[in-house]
């Protein structure tokens, strides 16, 4: 057992540094540096001289491989190193954006589960019912509208006519509702008809009409038959929506002022802020690894059969 | 068949949902602000997100803007300097410089602002922050008392002008990056990177009395949503609203719209490595190809002033600028006389019609459809311009020479005075020199201008080296957009800052 988690750990290692390698060689690779910004070209009279000089004390004239390892060395010291443009440390700047973008992740999520489970489960009970067509329209229209224009009928509505939540901004549970519904409602259109399609394909399994033969009651057979059977392919595309809320949600953190990671990302590739880019993406590859490893975990649980076939094998 | 009549009822879900979002009844009054004359606050929205509040390293000087910290010389509207922690300086050569600090001036925290405390600020921006010390070449610094001596490594006429940056703001030696102590008119109270900053009144604040007893200066650079935040009575102040939204804000009796030209300048550069816009001729042409009523009118909705060149009109480092007019006519003449052929109207040379690569960004959304603009004017003579979008215009064009024309856009005077533009675009080292600009007569006059400490000479020099770029084309100015603010009736003592700068003062209030 122990053995077996060494192991994995040091493969997980080796990925982070190979992850770590590649995405240092892409920000070199893209053209441009950092340097007219932190020299703010725009604003003070500048020469290429100066720039050359900051070019050179920063070391970024040095060979690739050697500034990876300067960063590398840094990394190992628990050193994240410091944005070039607001000088404050990335580890710092990291965990003042994490808890927002966390909170606006599990918000979404909550509003995706409500609408998307009860729709998703309805649809496939009752197909081409009304209720199925109604949620194939919510799809399609969900799935179609770009989340800005929804965010901004959000706050025209709520903010603007009626007045009962803040149009922006952070600092209280109201803020969270207008951002996360934006999101959630553009996630729950693709999740209803995925949990639909889902059951309705659980539903025709050998093991859920045996179930069924043996007399089980019909809401024990869907709630520990059909429907647990169902949740292994939503909870692998849960997980990937999950990686892609960390970081992705840049539209709405903008629309919403609110400070999350995606707009800090995407400034910070925009101004070519390397230590911040690098300590995003080594974070978030950690995140992400740690929630494939938990579903991965998951599947255990929710279908015997693996665990079982797992034992086998070993 | 159920599920197509379920279809037809779409249509009338969505004219249902867009006609309740599209109402313009007007929504009640929020509470966000408060009228009790000893607890007065506002909010003021802004639309450039800030993840940091240390003057030495924001850029985006929020706490300059918020009023949190002050510079030793501040610019006016005039763009003339104006003294705030410095009450006088002086300089009989221009390298060794007397800043007489104000007396009786206290920071934030109750401590007094002496000449050593400024010293130390200016030595924490340099240590901080790389532009501040390439921008300021401070040898040596002295104080004694309330007396602050700069020695400049060079003499350095253009010193006050450049103590005006944010980026050299005055803190005391208490400050962190987190919590900065300046002398301005509010104090800082809490502060949410990218979110909001809260500001509370400072009572002793050395200008008078300031009005508001609170302040909240959020950020968000979305415009539509910034527009529907006064509409929400979430912000009294907002910055820069959607210019589409003019005559929807004017209709508003709640509302007050307020514009005034700023210090940017769009601007049209031309490559002068390619052999036909090495011609003056060529760039008068393509001057003459720029139609800048129809961009003010049309793009900017009248939100601009038509440039004639780098500085507005009526700073006193401009000269009397050429007249400039959109005439195609005018335009082919140019041609025929650099020696085109130009027949039906058509520009050719030697039977080739003309091509050139014409670079524009979308982070300035009017530059595109300015391009465009050129472009259809272009194609009236027969010449075609190529428009390539790129991300970040300064990277790419400081990377490559594969381009001939340009839109670019920055702010020429920031600090109210020419120097910082024309070394930095004209002179063969400057940073944004991206149009291989070598004109050894203009660098001379520049030269003369970096040493001239007069400032009726440095005035008369910027002013010979503008009318040169002028009168030889070395750019195309374009325009000089609009700053504009919305904000609710109720705010009082508001003033549209040129330099935007200053946005949060003393003065403003609440009725």
């Amino acid at each position: 057992m122990l053995r077996s988690i060494g192991k994995r750990l040091l493969e997980l290692l080796l990925f982070f540094l190979l992850l770590s390698f590649v995405s240092f060689c892409l920000l070199k690779i893209v053209p441009g540096d950092p340097v007219r910004s932190i020299l703010r070209v725009d604003d003070v009279a500048v020469t290429s001289e100066q720039i050359e000089a900051m070019r050179t004390q920063l070391g970024l004239d040095k060979p690739l491989f050697v500034q990876y390892g300067l960063w590398l060395k840094q990394l190992v010291q628990f050193n994240l190193g410091d944005s070039y443009l607001t000088s404050r440390p990335v580890f710092s700047e990291f965990t003042e954006k994490l808890p927002y973008t966390l909170l606006l992740t599990a918000g979404s999520l909550v509003v995706m589960l409500l609408i998307s489970i009860p729709l998703g489960i309805l649809s496939a009970l009752y197909r081409n019912r009304w209720i199925d067509q109604f949620s194939r329209i919510f799809s399609l229209i969900g799935s179609s509208v770009p989340s800005f224009w929804l965010g901004l009928v959000l706050i025209q509505f709520f903010a603007v006519r009626l007045q009962l939540l803040p149009p922006m901004g952070e600092g209280s549970w109201r803020h969270l509702i207008l951002p996360s519904l934006t999101l959630g409602l553009a996630m729950s259109a693709i999740y209803v008809r995925l949990v639909r399609s889902s059951l309705i394909e659980s539903a025709g399994q050998d093991f859920v009409t045996s179930a069924k033969a043996r007399g089980i009651h019909p809401a024990r057979v869907f709630l520990f038959h059909t429907f647990r059977h169902s949740l292994i392919p939503l909870i692998t595309i849960f997980s990937e929506s999950i990686g892609s809320l960390l970081g992705g949600t840049v539209v709405v953190e903008v629309l919403f002022a609110y400070p999350g990671l995606g707009k800090w990302i995407v400034d910070a590739i925009a101004a070519r802020d390397y230590p911040i880019i690098q300590g995003y993406t080594l974070f978030m590859s950690v995140f992400i690894v740690s929630i494939n490893i938990l579903v991965e975990m998951s599947y255990r649980w929710i279908n015997p059969e693996i665990a079982l076939k797992g034992k086998i094998e070993s | 068949m159920s599920f197509i009549k379920s279809l037809k009822a779409v249509p009338l879900l969505l004219v249902l949902l867009l006609a309740a979002c599209t109402s313009q009844e007007p929504a009640s009054p929020d509470s966000t602000v408060t009228h009790n004359s000893e607890e007065k606050s506002i909010t003021l929205l802004f639309n450039v997100q800030s993840n940091s509040i240390d003057p030495h390293t924001d850029v985006n000087y929020t706490a300059v803007r918020a009023g949190i910290a002050e510079t030793l010389l501040t610019i006016g509207n005039d763009l003339k300097l104006q003294p705030a922690v410095a009450e006088s300086w002086s300089s009989e050569d221009g390298q060794n410089w007397i800043f007489n600090i104000r007396k009786g001036l206290t920071f934030q925290n109750g401590k007094s602002v002496d000449a050593a405390a400024v010293q130390a600020s200016l030595e924490r921006a340099q240590q901080l922050n790389p532009s501040v010390k390439n921008s300021l070449h401070i040898r040596e610094m002295k104080s004694a008392g309330q007396v602050l001596t700069i020695v400049t490594e060079q003499p350095f006429p253009q010193l006050p002008s450049d103590l005006v940056h944010p980026n050299t703001a005055i803190l005391a030696a208490e400050s962190t990056e987190e919590a900065p102590i300046g002398t301005g008119p509010f104090m800082l109270a809490s502060f949410k990177p990218g979110s909001e900053l809260n500001v509370e009144r400072n009572s002793q604040y050395w200008g008078g009395t300031v009005k508001l007893a609170k302040a909240k200066f959020s950020f968000n650079e979305d415009a539509n949503a910034r527009l529907l935040a006064i509409q929400a009575k979430s912000a009294d102040i907002v910055y820069r609203p959607p210019i589409e939204s003019f005559d929807q804000l004017k209709a508003d009796a709640s509302l007050t719209l307020d514009s005034l030209t700023g210090l940017r300048a769009h601007q049209l550069l031309y490559n002068m490595n390619n052999a036909e816009l090495g011609q003056e001729e060529v760039r008068k042409a393509f001057d003459a190809l720029i139609d800048r009523e129809a961009i003010v009118s049309s793009i900017m909705t009248g939100q601009a002033t038509a440039a004639a060149g780098p500085f507005l009109a009526e700073a006193p480092f401009s000269p009397e600028y050429t007249p400039k007019t959109f005439d195609l006519e005018v335009a082919r003449q140019f041609f025929r006389t650099a020696g085109y052929d130009v027949d039906n109207g058509l520009v050719s040379k030697g039977g080739k019609p003309l091509t050139f690569r014409l670079l524009t960004y979308q982070s300035r959304a009017e530059l595109p459809l300015i391009s465009q603009l050129i472009q259809a004017n272009a194609k009236e003579l027969g010449i075609t311009v190529d428009i390539r979008l790129v991300d970040n215009i300064d990277e790419y064009l400081a990377a490559n020479d594969d381009w001939d024309l340009a839109t670019y856009s920055n702010i020429t005077a920031p600090r109210g005075d020419a120097s910082y533009f024309l070394n930095a675009a004209y002179t063969s080292e400057g940073a944004l020199n991206y149009g291989y600009v070598r004109q050894p007569e203009l660098e001379a006059l520049i030269e003369q201008l970096n040493t001239a400490i007069a400032e009726d000479e440095r005035n008369n020099l910027a002013q010979q080296a503008v009318a040169y770029i002028d009168e030889h084309r070395l750019n195309s100015f374009i325009i000089h957009p609009n700053n504009f603010v919305v904000y609710s009736s109720h705010v009082k003592n508001w003033v549209t800052s040129k330099s935007e700068y200053y946005l949060l003062t003393k003065d403003l209030d609440i009725e």
